[in-house]
């Protein structure tokens, strides 16, 4: 809480995104390529095809613009975004991993040089240098991918090193190997999947089989690496961060489940279209196989960020920049003492720095829907709560009058009417936007924590008996502060529930 | 619980200072090449300008220029974080959008420089093109210029949030540093004139107009760098008692040598001045920073963990990458010198 907070109406998320995603790309792209170019080059030297080398030239001088521009700028976009939205977290893995930066950096240095000397060596070098400066260029831009990636898994599985502190068991965790190996099945992959949209464009004739046929190549070798290295990657995550994503997080799992259809679906178009009819190999069909496979390693990325949740550094660090270490005397001193930018306002201050992260009240994430038609101490009493919520978010580590400013802050901009009149609702569908709204958060009825079964034919007054006592049911559990409208049209719902739950 | 804490320096701060002020002052000499020259083309008195020679070379290099000021910009912003991350980071987010769209207009400049770079023969129509470089340039200085300076003045920074937590603030302190931004950028157009005068020194109007910029953009630099020591108000007495003062005084009479020598078309002993004099200027400017901050931040109170063996790894491939760079390049110039 050293920082102030910058506090937008864009999502931290898609703003992140926004400029990672294209960066992510486009330098497993650069290395692919990279690889892609040089063996491409040794083999139409070969062969003395100079169609393919025309090609090659044509596809080296994309790759320059594409990878020293707009890949060297989003990596430096990065560092200015993280250091915006997450300045305390950058804060740890600078000074943990600065000399590995450093080291990455040098790789950089020769990436770009090799990327232009190449482009411009097209015509003044001899054959031999110039692919030899193309071997210097993967060689680079892969070292600077074993880098970086150490520092990126660090933050999913940073390992021993929560013990130890030790540079190289932060660097070498638990994810580094089989991250690598995934990473550079992509590298392969986009790039064989790059040229092959570069080559539907040609005019089909013989020459556009062949160089179709062996782009694909690529692209399959590339999915072939990526399958099990993916499995690999997955089961390398500690079982704890896996079971509570299996448990709670049921939008992690689908994204799961949806990357591996993605990845059949690209590799059967792939094949079909490259090896078997390559021919037809469209324009249209080179879009719609790069799209896919976007999606394919997009998908995989957003596992990646949102099965760390509610961490930003597993174990160190919430996503909300609060240091595990420091719950304790947070809990005890409170929250305000220790933020170092105040604007007068404690309880957007509070709001700011346990919730804003993460959630906008109307955009991102979006918690006015949430709290609309409820009642302070309410949100109170979910914002305490909030570290057993889903297992995703990160406990409250504040005091209870400052839960009670934020709740106050929240509530004022929310919609005070009653539930019935926001959303024009009566009887049972009324009771269940109560549930919803109420419990459904914690209790998902068939899903997270569901307590139908416990909940399914019980009398009014035994419905009515657990809601007086809700709040005393657990810890986290909210009193309930509905009106009497909102109750009893709740217990008209839980009385649809049927017999034991399951519905 | 008993995590690993992250206050600390790896490696003695002397070895970081001297990291950020070398890599920075490579940083600006790129920049310099690349901004100042720019300038000169489109307002130095150049004889048949987009067909001179050393106009068209000159053009040539500067995509490569600007990778190179990317490339070297990243350690120096690397290093100074590491030492000042409170200051930097808490003012670039009170600063939030305007440093966030130093990427897009960096991102502008480039293409631009590629797109002028690749025509086949250049006319007066890429004049728009690189005066959009140009002015991408001029808003990533005012933006890191208003930010660094805004980072060492912690009472500012504070107020400026308390009124506006959205990143649409721009640092006020106006004096703090317009002075010291006018110098940067004389600065950065004396270069340009020294690179651009060098690039063509077989041709007449080409090294005329280069010297004309080098001398009074060195002129305007000084002027200006004097009026900004002026500003520093309470902390020009402690600045004059630092060994800043020594460097600044190095600095000047390198930069006067430079233009000695340079005027009598010496290009041996004139870069070296104009390197040394920049490393000069850098670390004078460093002094400043540690006066401003002084009352609030002491990074020699940083305890230091030294990473040696990782410091070690990145030394080596460091000098690796020197060596690679070099072997390719020399690959790449004896077969076109072959070529020729």
């Amino acid at each position: 809480m050293n920082y102030p907070f910058w506090d937008i109406d864009i999502g931290y998320g898609w703003l992140m995104g926004s400029i990672a995603i294209l960066h992510v790309f486009i330098s497993h792209f650069a290395i692919g390529g990279g690889l892609y170019l040089v063996l491409a080059e040794i083999s139409a030297r070969k062969l003395n095809d100079t169609f393919r080398l025309e090609f090659l030239q044509r596809l080296s001088k994309f790759f320059v613009l594409a990878s020293v521009v707009l890949g060297a700028l989003t990596g430096v976009g990065i560092w200015f975004i993280i250091g915006l939205l997450n300045p305390a977290a950058t804060e740890v893995l600078i000074h943990h991993f600065v000399w590995a930066w450093a080291t990455e950096w040098t790789f950089f240095l020769v990436e770009i040089a090799a990327a232009l000397i190449y482009y411009y060596g097209w015509k003044t070098m001899s054959a031999r240098n110039h692919i030899v400066v193309g071997w210097i260029y993967f060689g680079a831009a892969w070292l600077s991918l074993a880098v970086i990636n150490g520092i990126v898994t660090f933050m999913l599985t940073p390992g021993d090193w929560l013990q130890t502190g030790n540079f190289w068991d932060g660097m070498f965790n638990p994810t580094y190997w089989s991250s690598l190996f995934f990473r550079t099945g992509v590298c392969v992959m986009l790039a064989g999947i790059y040229a092959l949209a570069v080559a539907a464009f040609f005019k089909p004739d013989k020459a556009k089989s062949s160089l179709i046929r062996y782009n694909t190549v690529w692209a399959v070798v590339g999915l072939v690496i990526m399958a099990p290295t993916y499995q690999w990657y997955f089961n390398s995550i500690p079982e704890a961060i896996r079971t509570t994503a299996a448990k709670a997080m049921p939008t992690v799992i689908s994204r799961i489940s949806e990357g591996w259809w993605l990845g059949l679906a690209l590799t059967v178009l792939v094949i079909l279209f490259g090896l078997v009819i390559p021919r037809w190999y469209h324009w249209v069909v080179g879009v719609v196989v790069m799209v896919l496979g976007f999606l394919v390693f997009g998908e995989y990325e957003w596992m990646r960020e949102a099965i760390r949740k509610p961490y930003v550094i597993y174990g160190y660090m919430y996503g909300n920049a609060i240091e595990v270490s420091d719950v304790g005397h947070l809990q005890a001193d409170g929250m305000l003492p220790h933020i170092a930018y105040r604007t007068g306002d404690d309880g957007a201050d509070l709001f700011r720095r346990a919730c804003r992260s993460c959630h906008t009240m109307d955009g991102y994430k979006p918690l006015k829907p949430k709290f609309d038609g409820t009642d302070e101490a309410f949100i109170a009493a979910m914002v305490r709560g909030v570290g057993v919520m889903r297992g995703n978010m990160p406990p409250f580590v504040g005091t209870e009058p400052e839960s009670q400013l934020i709740a106050a802050h929240i509530y004022a901009q929310t919609d005070h009417r009653p539930l019935s009149e926001v959303f024009g609702l009566s009887g049972v569908a009324l009771g269940r936007m109560v549930y919803e709204v109420r419990c459904g958060t914690c209790h998902q009825f068939g899903g997270y924590n569901d307590k139908a079964a416990s909940l399914a034919g019980l009398s009014d007054d035994d419905y009515n008996n657990l809601l007086d006592m809700a709040g005393e049911l657990a810890n986290e559990m909210p009193d309930f502060t509905a009106s009497d409208e909102e109750r009893a049209a709740l217990i008209e719902y839980l009385k649809t529930l049927p017999e034991g739950g399951a519905r | 619980m008993n995590l690993p804490l992250y206050d600390f320096l790896p490696a003695p701060l002397w070895l970081i200072n001297i990291l950020h002020i070398v890599t920075l002052s490579l940083h600006l000499i790129a920049m310099n090449f690349l901004f100042g020259g720019l300038v000169v083309i489109l307002l130095g008195r150049i004889d048949d300008r987009w067909q001179n020679p050393a106009v068209q070379k000159y053009i040539k290099l500067l995509p490569t220029a600007m990778a190179a000021t990317i490339t070297l910009g990243v350690a120096p912003l690397l290093f100074v974080q590491l030492v000042y991350p409170r200051q930097i980071y808490s003012a670039a987010i009170v600063s939030g959008w305007f440093w966030l769209l130093i990427i897009d207009a960096a991102i502008l400049g480039y293409y631009c420089l590629y797109v002028a770079s690749f025509k086949k023969s250049l006319s007066s129509s890429v004049a728009p093109l690189l005066w959009v470089v140009v002015g991408t340039f001029l808003y990533i200085s005012l933006i890191y210029n208003s930010v660094f300076a805004l980072a060492e003045n912690p009472d500012l920074l504070r107020s400026l949030y308390t009124g506006e937590q959205s990143g649409w603030t721009f640092n006020p302190d106006i004096v703090s540093w317009i002075f010291r931004r006018l110098h940067v950028v004389a600065g950065a157009i004396t270069m340009g004139g020294f690179f651009f005068g060098w690039v063509g020194r077989n041709d007449n109007s080409a090294y005329r107009a280069g010297k004309q910029f080098f001398l009074w953009g060195m002129a305007a630099g000084a002027v200006f760098g004097f009026v900004y020591l002026f500003t520093l108000d309470k902390y020009l007495l402690l600045f004059m008692r630092t060994p800043a003062i020594w460097a600044l005084t190095v600095g000047i009479v390198l930069s006067a040598g430079a233009l000695h020598f340079y005027f009598k078309k010496r290009f041996i002993p004139a870069p070296i001045m104009v390197f040394v004099s920049v490393i000069m200027m850098v670390y004078a400017r460093h002094q400043v920073r540690l006066l401003h901050l002084a009352d609030s931040y002491d990074p020699s109170s940083m305890p230091v963990q030294s990473q040696w063996p990782i410091f070690a790894v990145f030394l080596f491939f460091f000098l690796i990458a020197i060596g690679l760079v070099w072997y390719m390049l020399r690959l790449l110039l004896a077969e076109r010198s072959r070529g020729e």
